[in-house]
């Protein structure tokens, strides 16, 4: 895994360097004040897998304190914490999935801010922590700027999937750029075999996954000071730069010769299925572009690491953008402000929390002060010194652009996109959207 | 007394036969495809169709040889044998070790592979694998076969929901809303109706169709002001503002229009000379109701019954809004989302919890639908 | 747990003796304080007709006062409202419903909707009810049935993606559906995304849903066609075809019209079905959808969720009056 070092980034490099010098080093264990007799409580999207080891995390807090903690997870969680902070009964902690969602919560003063020593301990202690800090900070009611969201379990997305076995069977090299990436496409395609697998569906979600191609794409093709532009629309989102890399992500997915299934499959395929064609026998395809968590969709006999690996999602040689990555995470917010919340948060700033999570599956985590060794497999421990040494990082767009874009226009124009419809219109329909939410 | 006629096998009747059996196939085949579904392996589900897993099919898969620590040395060569095959009922039929052409061997024959080492494989999944030189390799050679798999189903999907953290208690709770939104409801609606079916009163009409229209109000525009206002009811009175009360009376409110509006109507169809000569002989409205109207209309209040039971029985954003989360509080359907896990794609769990929801409900329906009897207004016309 | 239970049988217990209490309470009260004798016997009696219809429905109009009629006021209000509801906004919110292309195709696709399955429903509930009546395994074909209704929306999607499924022409269908064309020799389709006819396709899951609630409902009124009346027609020759359409329908067409307004109420908040399938992508999208979108996505925009809400109670209007000159038709019928 090479990341390399873009002299353009001299100045967020500099930051990095020196907090990377001057991290203090944490004393092992959290210590809290004794809070007993009171509790906190969160809701959040973690079911199952996820919510046993959040509960791990809340366990240690709550011996060191006396506090106690209830989580709640929820797979309906946007629709309920939108109703219950509207109607008066919100939890203490909201465990955020996407930042958008937590900025329309903030607009109608659903959340309490936390405060700028906060915002300035997660500058410090993150890797590149301002972008963090930039990313948890929303307009409140009255249009003032306050840090609200802190980052807890973020996720890699600039990852391409793929079984090294078969790569080997193929006589097929990991590619290190762009172009090469896309030579590899077509020598598939020549060999008899097709090269991708890409699956939109997801319910009700259904386009999410065709939004982080783009955005990838994006940050490969435009510098993210562009980036940066779109996600806010003072780079309109029919701009020829956007249009460009939506048709440069039609030229993986409309192009049937490299996709599983034929154009027609990739919207009505769900994003948990279409993985398993890396593993089937004639493989359906080679290679699966996706964020670090989706090992958990693959089938039970698949060893990440052996019989599954990833590789970074190249960036064009010609371009000189250097190596950007992108990714996303969930952030929590505070809906109720008391004591033991504040207290809460503060043992999330512990490396101690963090290292209970990674010590399992399905968790990453930019805070500096962390001990690397903690994390649960090699794979993990890749992932996340990716994260660790990021300097062009920057989050999932559709989690940072307002609702009713991100979670709504975005994904199903997407879906629109890959049923035929030209880029040029896509963009235009989401930006007449957005002019629309004005 | 009419004899009736031998039910003797007519054209007619047997029209009547096929017809009904067509539409039923129709309609319980897609039911059939979730139910075979549900008794199957986890991945198997998004491999292939559901009939498949009632015959044997063919199927392509893979295994692995042991690694080269597990070579043992016999008669100057050294050997690693094993079984590529999980426990299970597969016959190989042919294997490869290149993907692209799975039929070049067939089970039983022996493969030389490029360090002339032998390999060979039998139906059962046995192998053996021979070498003059040491093995040195670290993981196992992928091997691809092609097998015969007999049809194999298991409870496993079910043990894994049955078993799963509090799922008891999730019946318990869901019964404990269920009952009362079910019965209170229909207490309310059968007054109302009747009232709005036999008894004169100023705009009668114009009510009823009100209650008609309110039919129509989504559900999701009710959640935030009402859950606001139990908010609001609970810091005055210092209670539980999320609390069974407060679903029971929610669902008894969103059930009333239609119970309203199904009794009402059933009630108005009873013969008019009934409730006319109870009138003549003095009862007043209240006692026609109880005595006569109420018993005539029980195949009206069975069927509402249903519905409410199946709605309330079934209902997940309800339950999720004004009741909690909590071990003692969370209903069925909510714990089996739950199981779904954060990105919610254990289609097995969804399977197989679709029908273990689905007995009670059916149950209700077999109990109550024998109310639907013939003859209760023809015998009181008497 | 058992405590629990308990709990609940407690409820019911008050519940009904509460009610109980109330109804049986307050019309003795009534008869008490207007007596049937003495001298104000004929006024009292007058009263007690005019005051009694209200005791029987006081508890129905309170609590659908609160639950119905306060939400639908409340979401009024909101029309009005910024995205948080803090924000008076006038009529921007109904402008932009007018313009939004979205809005109008839900409105024409609902349409669609509103003529099908009520149709459909209602006929196919119809036959079952009178075919299964006589058979000996009646009972079990009813309840065959009747299970979609009681297996819930997230079961029936499930089922139906199961049937609708697709994938690429050269890999293995899992789908029922693909897997019975490909066998005819046709190439298998992405139903659900076929432009026009995937609406039909999910008009299919909600008939297959409500044909049960169409059915039970026939049942009950089937019984209470005299056995009597059918008998007479049938010694006097007539076959079972003309008794099903001259006096079976004609007798059970208040409750015919009862079910179809139902279901059509029914189809104009079904959202379910949209949300779990395509979530309206592909062209089908619905109006109750689009509330949910808006209502609950991204944090949700109130003043937009309120209009279509408003737009879907709008659609009933009609229906309202067509039952008020049913109303008036039964009235002077009897």
């Amino acid at each position: 895994m090479k990341y390399f070092m873009n002299a353009m980034k001299g100045a967020l490099l500099a930051v990095v360097a020196t907090a990377l010098i001057s991290v203090p080093a944490m004393a092992g264990e959290y210590k809290g004040p004794s809070l007993s007799g009171q509790t906190v409580t969160i809701s959040g999207p973690w079911l199952t897998a996820d919510e046993e080891s959040f509960e791990a995390v809340i366990a240690y807090f709550e011996k060191a304190t006396g506090a106690k903690v209830e989580y709640a997870g929820s797979d309906s969680f946007e629709q309920q914490i939108v109703i219950d902070i509207k109607a008066g009964s919100p939890p203490n902690l909201a465990a955020f999935p996407q930042p958008g969602l937590a900025a329309n919560m903030a607009a109608i003063g659903g959340l309490v801010p936390l405060g700028s020593s906060t915002a300035n301990w997660v500058k410090s202690n993150y890797a590149a922590g301002q972008s963090w800090v930039d990313l948890g900070t929303y307009p409140s009611k009255s249009g003032k700027k306050e840090f609200y969201g802190f980052f807890f379990n973020v996720n890699v997305k600039s990852l391409v999937w793929y079984s090294p076995e078969n790569f080997e069977a193929g006589g097929y090299s990991v590619p290190n750029t762009m172009e090469e990436l896309i030579a590899l496409s077509d020598q598939i395609v020549k060999d008899g075999g097709t090269p991708w697998c890409i699956g939109l569906g997801s319910g009700d979600a259904t386009g999410w996954p065709a939004t982080d191609w783009v955005e990838d794409l994006m940050l490969r093709t435009q510098p993210p000071s562009v980036y940066d532009g779109w996600v806010t629309n003072d780079v309109k989102f029919n701009d020829p730069r956007v249009v460009a890399a939506i048709e440069t992500f039609g030229k993986f997915a409309k192009n049937s010769k490299y996709v599983d299934g034929g154009m027609a499959a990739v919207g009505s395929t769900d994003f948990r299925d279409s993985p398993k064609g890396l593993f089937t026998v004639p493989p359906r395809c080679y290679m699966h572009r996706q964020a670090s968590f989706i090992p958990a969709f693959f089938p039970k006999r698949v060893k990440v690491g052996e019989d599954a690996d990833f590789f970074y999602f190249p960036s064009y040689s010609t371009k000189k953008l250097g190596n950007p990555v992108l990714g996303g995470g969930t952030l929590l917010a505070m809906a109720k402000d008391s004591k033991a919340t504040r207290e809460f948060i503060k043992y999330l700033q512990h490396p101690k929390s963090h290292e209970i999570w990674m010590a399992r599956a399905g968790f990453l985590t930019p805070h500096k002060g962390v001990d690397l060794s903690k994390y649960s497999s090699g794979t993990l421990r890749k992932q996340g010194e990716i994260l660790q040494n990021a300097t062009t990082f920057r989050f999932d767009g559709s989690d940072l652009m307002p609702g009713a874009i991100g979670a709504g226009a975005f994904w199903s124009q997407m879906v629109y996109y890959v049923s035929g419809a030209s880029a040029k219109k896509v963009a235009d329909n989401v930006q007449s959207t957005w002019d629309s939410i004005k | 007394m009419t004899l009736r006629k031998p039910q003797h096998l007519t054209l007619g009747r047997l029209f009547n036969h096929l017809a009904l059996l067509v539409l039923v196939l129709l309609w319980i085949l897609p039911t059939i495809g979730l139910l075979v579904s549900s008794f199957r392996d986890k991945d198997q589900l998004t491999y292939s169709g559901w009939w498949t897993a009632l015959s044997t099919s063919e199927q392509n898969a893979w295994g692995r040889t042991g690694k080269a620590e597990d070579q043992i040395e016999k008669s100057g060569n050294y050997v690693i044998s094993g079984t590529i095959l999980e426990p299970g009922e597969k016959t190989i039929l042919t294997f490869n070790t290149n993907f692209r052409n799975l039929s070049a061997y067939k089970s039983g024959e022996t493969m030389i592979f490029k360090d002339d080492s032998h390999f060979t494989l039998q139906a059962d999944g046995k192998y053996e694998w021979v070498s003059q030189k040491h093995f040195t390799h670290k993981r196992g050679k992928r091997i691809f076969y092609v097998a015969n798999v007999p049809p194999s189903f298991s409870l496993d999907n079910y043990r894994e929901v049955l078993a799963s953290e509090n799922v008891g208690q999730s019946f318990v709770n869901t019964f404990t809303v269920t009952i009362p939104a079910t019965i209170i409801p229909i207490m309310i609606a059968a007054f109302a109706a009747y009232a709005f079916a036999w008894m004169e009163f100023p705009g009668r009409q114009f009510l009823f169709v009100c209650v008609v229209g309110l039919l129509v109000v989504p559900l999701q525009m009710s959640l935030i002001p009402l859950l606001t206002m139990y908010n609001k009811i609970g810091t005055f009175f210092g209670t539980e503002a999320k609390s069974y009360l407060g679903i029971w009376l929610a669902h008894t409110g969103f059930g009333l229009p239609l119970a309203i509006y199904l009794l009402r109507n059933y009630m108005g169809s009873l013969p008019r000379d009934i409730i006319e000569s109870a009138r003549i002989d003095g009862a007043s409205h209240f006692q026609i109701f109880t005595r006569l109207v109420l018993p005539l209309s029980i195949p009206a209040l069975a069927s509402f019954c249903i519905f409410q039971f199946l709605w309330v029985w079934n209902d997940l954003l309800v339950a999720l809004v004004f009741l909690g989360k909590q071990d003692n509080q969370i209903v069925l359907t909510s714990k089996l989302r739950e199981l779904l896990g954060s990105r919610g794609d254990n289609w097995e769990i969804l399977t197989s919890s679709a029908f273990i929801s689905i007995v009670v409900p059916l149950l209700v329906f077999f109990a109550l639908q024998r109310y639907f009897v013939r003859g209760l207004v023809t015998g009181s016309v008497k | 747990m058992l405590e629990q239970l308990l709990n609940a049988l407690l409820a019911v217990f008050l519940g009904v003796g509460a009610c109980t209490l109330y109804y049986v309470g307050s019309n003795f009260i009534l008869d008490q304080v207007f007596a049937d004798s003495g001298e104000n016997a004929v006024r009292n009696s007058r009263q007690r007709a005019a005051i009694r219809p209200w005791l029987f429905l006081a508890p129905a109009l309170l609590i659908l006062s609160i639950y119905l009629v306060y939400p639908v006021l409340e979401t009024l209000r909101l029309s009005f409202y910024n995205f948080g509801g803090f924000e008076f906004v006038g009529l921007k919110n109904y402008i932009w419903a007018t313009k939004n292309p979205e809005f109008l195709q839900a409105i024409g696709n609902n349409f669609m909707w509103l003529i099908v399955v009520p149709t459909l429903s209602v006929a196919f509930g119809l036959a079952v009810a009178v075919l299964a009546d006589k058979l000996w395994w009646g009972t079990i074909a009813k309840s065959l049935i009747f299970m979609p209704m009681a297996i819930s929306f997230v079961g029936a999607s499930v089922i139906w993606k199961f049937v609708y499924d697709y994938r690429g022409p050269d890999t293995d269908q899992i789908g029922s559906l693909n897997a019975f064309v490909m066998m005819f020799g046709f190439e298998p389709q992405a139903w659900i995304t076929l432009p026009f006819w995937n609406n039909y396709f999910l008009m299919v899951i909600l008939v297959w849903i409500q044909t049960g609630f169409a059915m039970v409902i026939f049942s009950a009124a089937l019984r209470g066609i005299p056995e009597a009346t059918l008998e007479a027609a049938r010694i006097d020759g007539a076959s079972e075809i003309q008794i099903f359409f001259k006096i079976m329908i004609p007798q059970i067409m208040g409750t015919i019209m009862v079910v179809w307004t139902t279901i059509t109420i029914i189809v104009l908040k079904v959202f379910d079905i949209v949300l779990a399938m395509t979530n309206g992508q592909w062209n089908t999208d619905v109006l109750a959808n689009l509330m949910f979108d808006w209502m609950f996505r991204g944090g949700g925009d109130s003043g937009r969720g309120s209009i279509v809400a408003l737009m879907i109670m709008m659609a009933v209007i009609p229906i309202m009056f067509w039952n008020i000159h049913n109303f008036r038709k039964e009235e002077e019928a009897r």
